[in-house]
């Protein structure tokens, strides 16, 4: 676990979404994620249907990923930029219900989620999630979020 | 490429460049951006990495609302792959390729439905592994 100060865990609890960087062929594929943060392990978690499941199959191909949180929006922290570096891996042996255990963590970011699980049926295949656990081998962050300055480095 | 729309683009509060760094880890980088007259893309230059000059990357431009009860809605991303060139200090972005979603324009329903063959495939191939 990559020891970090408390602005750059709160960073990792409270920003709702992180940009998250899968490389296919040599070429990042970065799109907006939902992050959750696992303060035991310090490892990050990201779930994804099948429906937009191109991520997963890139982290199988190659595991090296980023997370970056830079998006305070929504939430009650200050602005930062924050880069993780680290090894992926895509678990896809219980699609319907290995996400599950995740759902505190959802449900804090988006508390009207059990709105849409009610509705489970109706979105089926949205359900059936892979779950995309990150080990962080090198962290980056930027106080403030101000990258015209190098930035903080945890774990090199 | 598919159509950049310069006048959505200009709505985004900043961007991220992302490029894969010679660990092959990927390195992504916040900054702002803005669009010229004549639609030249250009980025303020961050500190890391140092050399941008002709790489190949791609910028996200990404917005989200936050929510009073906590959450957040009006999603919109536009992710375009290209290439930086630094000039005198300014950083210049010459878009080649695009994707985007924007749930205002296509609605989260829609868009899962839409997706359904990337879902059909994902379950064929792993049925596949399990038979194998």
């Amino acid at each position: 676990m990559i020891p970090v100060p408390a602005w750059v865990r709160e960073t990792f609890d409270s920003y709702l979404v992180c940009e998250f960087t899968t490389v296919k062929s040599g070429k990042p594929v970065t799109l907006p994620l939902l992050p959750f943060y696992l303060p035991d392990s310090g490892k990050f978690v990201v779930t994804s249907s099948i429906l937009f499941s191109k991520k997963a199959e890139n982290v199988r191909q190659n595991p090296k990923v980023s997370l970056l949180f830079s998006n305070p929006e929504g939430s009650k922290a200050g602005k930062h930029a924050v880069l993780v570096q680290g090894m992926a891996h895509a678990d896809d042996s219980d699609l319907d219900h290995g996400w599950e255990k995740y759902l505190g963590y959802w449900r804090k970011k988006e508390p009207y989620i059990d709105a849409y699980l009610a509705e489970r049926e109706k979105f089926g295949w949205f359900w059936k999630r892979i779950v995309v656990q990150v080990e962080p081998k090198k962290i980056l962050a930027w106080k403030n979020g101000d990258t015209s300055r190098s930035p903080e480095v945890f774990g090199a | 490429m598919r159509k950049l729309d310069y006048h959505r683009l200009g709505n985004f509060r900043y961007a991220v460049i992302t490029l894969v760094g010679e660990d092959g880890y990927p390195f992504s980088v916040s900054t702002d951006f803005k669009i010229l007259p004549d639609k030249k893309i250009v980025l303020q230059k961050p500190a890391q990495p140092s050399k941008l000059d002709g790489k190949r990357v791609n910028v996200l431009f990404n917005h989200i609302t936050g929510l009073p009860g906590g959450g957040y809605g009006d999603r919109r991303y536009m992710l375009v792959w290209g290439t930086t060139h630094e000039d005198n200090g300014s950083l210049s972005f010459e878009p080649d390729t695009m994707s985007e979603w924007d749930e205002k324009i296509l609605p989260f329903d829609q868009y899962c439905a839409k997706s359904a063959p990337q879902g059909a495939k994902y379950l064929g191939r792993l049925q596949a592994s399990v038979e194998a």
